[in-house]
């Protein structure tokens, strides 16, 4: 990956430069800009399987939590799965303290997932909410936009208590 | 089920088409094909780029100010079902197409015809103040050199031969 971005780098950089040749400065600074939103942007969104780190999106008290296995789908979860994840950082004083293992539902990924009609939506980071055994959601606030496929996932607490649903 | 707009280049999306990007702060990014979700990631402007709506409309290639746009509109409220009212919308939707493409088609012919009428202008302005442009014709006989010189062109005599041939 990384040797592809760099010859990437290497290949915009020449041809910006060989066409703004008289203005070096300029060209040598959009080929670094061009290069950093392809890393960012371009690439390859995969599925969220055994140690993919996820933001937890919720007032439970995780911070940060790592999957540990998707319960559903031979390569990983997506949108709207259900994964068994253990918390790597958590604040003082919450629920879940560090090391707990929790269910919990993608609320958000940025692998883009087909909808019922057919196109497709995807979201900016990989987020999660914590949920018990009973599928009920630990915390009380669900932060950001949740997808509406989580009401055909039965997940209707989260959907309500969500901010914005898309 | 309601047509979307395309963020990028403006087009309309039917149902199953594109993709859609949902930002952290809930604003929904819709794109109509992967051509348009992939310029919106490479962080392209579409006031920019020149094949997108925006830029027409900005660069005044396209119509911006219409009443016919105003049927468009993406409104809010919600409306309750009324079979006539469906049935005279159905009915209006032709009309005011038919409408709208016929003052796009006006403004398009306005938009080319300015810069004729400008050319000409000045092509008159020219031929009023440059006058030295022109030679007198007792100038043009002394100087053969600013003349065309005359092609001597040999005629043959193929049509005979022609006739020959058929006969």
């Amino acid at each position: 990956m990384a040797a592809s971005n760099s010859s990437k780098l290497f290949r915009v950089g020449r041809s910006i430069l060989g066409g703004l040749s008289n203005n070096a400065f300029g060209a040598s600074r959009t080929a670094s800009e061009l290069t950093h939103m392809d890393f960012l942007s371009q690439q390859q969104r995969t599925f969220i399987q055994m140690r993919t780190n996820l933001k937890v999106v919720d007032n439970s008290g995780a911070k940060r939590v790592m999957c540990i296995q998707a319960l559903k789908g031979r390569k990983g979860a997506r949108l709207g799965d259900v994964i068994v994840a253990s918390v790597k950082e958590a604040h003082v004083g919450g629920k879940v303290k560090k090391g707990d293992v929790h269910y919990a539902v993608v609320v958000r990924a940025a692998m883009q997932r087909g909808r019922c009609d057919g196109s497709e939506v995807k979201f900016d980071d990989n987020a999660v909410v914590l949920i018990n055994k009973q599928g009920e959601p630990i915390g009380t606030r669900v932060f950001g936009p949740v997808p509406h496929e989580l009401r055909k996932k039965k997940h209707l607490k989260i959907l309500s208590l969500a901010e914005h649903i898309a | 089920m309601r047509l979307e707009k395309c963020w990028f280049c403006s087009s309309t999306i039917y149902p199953g088409h594109g993709i859609q990007f949902v930002r952290n702060d809930a604003k929904i990014f819709r794109f109509c094909r992967s051509k348009c979700h992939k310029n919106f990631k490479m962080k392209r402007n579409p006031r920019k780029v020149k094949w997108t709506k925006a830029y027409r409309r900005l660069h005044g290639k396209d119509m911006t100010q219409d009443a016919t746009f105003e049927f468009e509109r993406k409104r809010n409220r919600p409306e309750r079902y009324d079979r006539n009212v469906t049935e005279n919308t159905l009915k209006a939707i032709k009309k005011i197409d038919k409408v709208r493409v016929d003052r796009e088609a006006r403004h398009h012919a306005k938009r080319m015809k300015g810069k004729k009428a400008q050319l000409q202008r000045e092509a008159a302005k020219e031929l009023e103040q440059s006058i030295h442009m022109v030679k007198a014709p007792a100038a043009l006989q002394q100087e053969p050199s600013l003349t065309l010189p005359k092609l001597k062109v040999k005629v043959s005599q193929q049509q005979t031969e022609d006739n020959r041939m058929e006969e």
